[in-house]
């Protein structure tokens, strides 16, 4: 029972992680909370549901790598227009924040006047979706999901760590205006980013889509990886990556508990953002981040 | 008929709870991403009384605002006592909003998400617009008090506000709770309007919305987000088949109006005659691009597409600037006979209300004491024995002060006594801690170590607003004025301590007390400005002011809170010679005619030199001379602190 709860936690953490990951990397550098990132997953996950499903009708990995670049090019022209203004002018934080907000709005609702507010199922990618070990049931996607998120932060971490434009990109989470002084051209360093933490939405969009549905507001769900984020500390990535597995392994948790008579699955969403009103105001850093004083 | 009826009434439902969003955020600064769960609180609290046990409206509605406003203390004492950032603020009250949302869906006393069907019809377009000019009335008078200013002063510099002894935490959360409790009654309306209330209303949509109206509206106004969530309500209703795009419409106008026009529509400013044509464009687009969409429609099927859409946005275009002319015209003609009616009502008011008082002793004005005193101090010359009399005990006395901001050490146990009615400098070179030590003073910064005693009292221990009512009031080196008030609300707004009305009085406004009071408050803050010689700019907007004058208003305002020790810090700075002559002056009568004591930084030297009966001299946090002004100026130490050279040399050469 516990074990089937561990891995479910681990499954669902680890998309969370991937999303997270996304909201992390924008705020490392442009100290903003970038809502926008949901409805770009989103729109991943209707890339993919158009290349495999309803126009093309094109295998798994093939479409997963096109959403993936989709998207990344979406949150790229995000940035462009909604945040490139406001960042050149040097506006405190708050503003680009509701500028997100504008987007996720329009985007969303978007979705919801042309494609419509159906709900569209991925093919599963296994036929046969589950094993056992022991008493539990595992799920394949499960397992592909989390080993598939493992390996794109591996690889985003690679980058970050080991190329010159991960360099920059970490130059810059502790000094933008330092960096673009030494002669890196900022407006591509932040191109840069927003393919990158849009191309691993993407992903996270794809596989929500198959363990989930394709609908235009399951970009509700990316509030929980941000509350990953704000646990792991926002601006940090391995942060967010264990803000976000933990969040899911709590979440899977207290949907198994009963007090009394009550069960608590119920309430597993409340307690989340019970979660990030508590932190925000406790420990706003969470458990890895650096405090950032607003620049105003 | 019916339709509009329709309209009106749902788009009056939410400009109520946008009203309430403006009073918290519009004029706090603070972002609120969740005050649809305020709704949603006064919503089912509301609904639950007459749909269960069968209340009639107006109690209900009442406990539903009361509900509103117990939740948002709940929520908003700990929220704002942590001094979040704002962004992390705005994400606080999101999640809070989720969480009250998911609750409901999961409570089975709220029927869960299914929620109560079936309300009774309570709500229509006549109360309604009776709730809404409440509303409106009510809001208008709290931004009209003293109370409303605290939080309106707070909203646009913190630091200044509680320099001048507001308090932060308390106003603000006085502003959240007003706020909710709009929101609250919106919720109410809202359930016995559309006859149902179910979780799902309450989402983030609906915040977002409440959000787009007060930002698109303009923040620090209450016309502005009237009329933006009007549009927002009554355009996609116009266009039919538009209605999925509303949503999307909202979005792209919040990325369009903080990216391009921050002040909103209406930001800062409400309606008056000069922004009547603005208003009358804004109808006259909204109008044109309905009867545009009609006339496209049945012109394209005769003439073609193309053809028919360009005589539409003719159309459409030639209303919006015959409106906007309109507009212009009306402002004109109704200019000055509004100005006579108004001046008409206005006296006929007064004879009223001094009939009133004439009549009964309740309704004769309050004593004010503390303006009382002031106007003393401001009109009569001197009465008190000069300085030089009283030399005894320090009025302020500070012992070993250390400030170390980390490795840093920008106070290095520096002393100093000040006596009742001196005219002490404080000089040194850039960096030295000058100001670092008025804002241990002020209490803006804890100290390290040491001691700074006023008046027998220990003052390290006091909150900053204390310090400031308990008479020690200051400037700022780099001015701090609430720069979109206008110059004489900058004034009134420091004589907060002075007025006392309640804050019931406030919301109701009665003439024999809240009117008189403001009117006095007026008038004392007239006779400083006349002080310091602005009395002609009272109406402009403070950040309008030349520099020079600005630090005038400054000196004003710190004036206002009845100090008996002002702290000047570089009265005189970016001024030229000729200003910086007049600011002596100016800084000669207020020593005299309020009787201060006044501690100054400066660095022109022909100010302190001019002004101070003793100055003392700070170097890397540490007092290297004190003295009168001709002692300082042939000071060895000084002049080395100053020129950076030993002295042998400057006598060598």
């Amino acid at each position: 029972m516990i074990f089937q709860t561990i891995i479910t936690g681990l499954s669902i953490g680890s998309i969370y992680a991937l999303m997270a990951v996304g909201y992390s990397l924008v705020f490392s550098v442009l100290n903003f909370s970038n809502f926008a990132h949901g409805a770009v997953i989103t729109l991943g996950a209707y890339i993919a549901w158009a290349l495999m499903v309803s126009v093309f009708k094109m295998s798994f990995f093939p479409a997963l790598l096109l959403s993936m670049l989709g998207a990344g090019i979406i949150a790229f022209f995000v940035e462009r227009i909604a945040y490139s203004t406001l960042r050149h002018r040097r506006a405190p934080s708050l503003f680009l924040m509701i500028s997100a907000m504008g987007v996720a709005i329009a985007l969303q609702n978007v979705l919801y006047a042309t494609v419509g507010a159906n709900l569209y199922a991925l093919p599963p990618i296994f036929t046969q979706d589950t094993f056992s070990i022991g008493a539990a049931t595992i799920s394949r996607m499960d397992i592909f999901a989390f080993v598939f998120s493992v390996i794109a932060i591996a690889l985003l971490t690679i980058v970050l760590n080991y190329t010159k434009v991960g360099t920059a990109i970490r130059a810059a989470s502790y000094d933008s205006e330092m960096v673009s002084v030494l002669g890196v051209n900022l407006d591509v360093l932040v191109a840069v980013l927003f393919l990158l933490a849009g191309s691993l939405g993407g992903m996270a969009g794809v596989f929500m889509g198959i363990k989930y549905m394709v609908y235009p507001s399951m970009g509700w769900i990316t509030n929980k990886a941000y509350i990953g984020a704000v646990i792991g500390g926002l601006g940090s990535l391995p942060g967010a990556i264990v803000g976000g597995i933990l969040l899911g392994l709590l979440e899977s948790l207290v949907s198994v508990t009963v007090i009394g008579s009550v069960h608590l699955s119920t309430f597993r969403d409340v307690f989340s953002f019970g979660i990030l009103v508590l932190l925000l105001v406790f420990r706003p850093t969470g458990l890895f981040g650096r405090h950032v004083e607003e620049k105003l | 008929m019916q339709y509009a009826q329709a309209i009106f009434t749902n788009a009056a439902i939410y400009v109520i709870a946008a009203l309430g969003l403006a009073i918290f955020t519009g004029h706090t600064g603070l972002f609120s991403l969740g005050h649809a769960a305020f709704m949603a609180v006064g919503g089912y609290a509301a609904a639950i009384l007459t749909y269960f046990l069968g209340w009639s409206l107006i109690p209900a509605l009442a406990v539903g605002v009361v509900a509103a406003v117990l939740v948002s203390l709940v929520i908003g004492y700990p929220t704002l006592r942590a001094k979040l950032r704002s962004d992390y603020f705005a994400i606080a009250t999101l999640g809070f909003g989720e969480a009250v949302k998911v609750l409901l869906e999961n409570l089975q006393l709220t029927q869960a998400s299914r929620g109560l069907p079936g309300i009774e019809k309570l709500a229509g377009p006549l109360n309604t617009a009776v709730f809404l000019i409440i509303t409106v009335v009510l809001c208008r008078n709290f931004l009209n008090s003293t109370y409303g200013r605290k939080i309106i002063a707070i909203g646009q510099d913190p630091v200044a506000a509680e320099m001048i002894g507001i308090k932060l935490l308390p106003n603000q959360v006085l502003s959240l709770a007003i706020s909710a409790a709009f929101s609250g009654l919106s919720g109410g309306l809202l359930a016995h309007y559309i006859t149902f209330i179910q979780p799902a209303i309450f989402s983030m949509d609906l915040s977002s919305l409440l959000t787009a109206g007060v930002v698109a509206g303009g923040m620090g106004s209450l016309t502005g987000p009237i009329v933006a969530i009007a549009l927002f309500i009554v355009i996609p209703e116009l266009f039919r088949g538009l209605a999925l795009w509303r949503l999307v419409l909202y979005g792209v106008v919040l990325v369009i109006i903080i990216n391009f026009r921050p002040k909103g529509l209406f930001g800062y400013e409400e309606l008056n005659f000069d922004n009547l044509p603005k208003l009358f464009t804004i109808i006259g687009l909204t109008i044109g691009l309905t009867i545009a969409a009609s006339l496209a429609k049945m012109f394209s099927a005769t003439l073609g597409r193309v053809p028919a859409i360009l005589i539409a946005a003719l159309v459409a275009l030639a209303l919006t600037v015959a409106l906007g002319y309109l507009g212009k015209l009306l402002a004109k003609w109704l200019r000055s006979p509004f100005g006579s009616f108004g001046q008409m009502l206005g006296s006929g008011y007064n004879h009223i209300v001094q009939t009133l008082q004439d009549k009964a002793v309740c309704f004769r004005n309050r004593d004010l004491p503390k303006l009382r005193e002031l106007m003393n101090m401001v009109v009569e010359p001197s009465r008190m024995v000069s300085a030089q009399n009283s030399r005894k005990e320090p009025v302020l006395s500070i012992k070993s002060l250390s400030k170390r901001f980390g490795g840093v050490v920008a106070v290095d146990e520096f002393d100093l006594d000040v006596y009742e009615g001196e005219l002490v400098g404080l000089i040194g070179p850039n960096g030295s801690g000058k100001t670092t030590v008025f804002n241990l003073i002020s209490g803006y910064y804890p100290v390290s170590g040491g001691t700074i005693t006023y008046r027998g009292e220990d003052l390290t221990k006091k909150a900053p607003t204390a310090i400031v009512l308990g008479g020690i009031s200051r400037t700022f080196q780099n001015i701090r004025l609430f720069s979109s008030m206008t110059v004489l609300q900058n004034v009134t707004t420091a004589l907060h301590d002075a007025s006392n009305y309640s804050l019931l009085e406030a919301f109701v406004q009665w003439p024999w007390t809240v009117r008189a009071t403001e009117e006095r408050l007026k008038e004392t803050a007239m006779e400083l400005l006349k002080l310091v010689e602005l009395e002609e700019y009272a109406d402009r907007v403070a950040n309008t002011l030349p520099y020079g004058l600005q630090r005038k208003l400054e000196i004003a305002r710190a004036l206002a809170l009845r100090p008996r020790l002002l702290m000047l810090d570089e009265p005189a700075a970016g001024m030229n010679p000729q200003e910086s002559q007049e600011l002596v002056e100016l800084i000669r009568r207020i020593h005299v005619a309020k009787d201060l004591t006044i501690l100054l930084i400066e660095h022109h030297m022909d100010v302190v030199m001019n002004l101070c009966q003793r100055i003392a001299v700070i170097n890397f946090g540490k007092k290297i001379a004190e003295g009168a002004p001709e002692q300082i100026q042939n000071d060895p130490l000084v002049l080395e602190a100053y020129l950076g050279e030993k002295v042998e040399d400057v006598v060598a050469s």
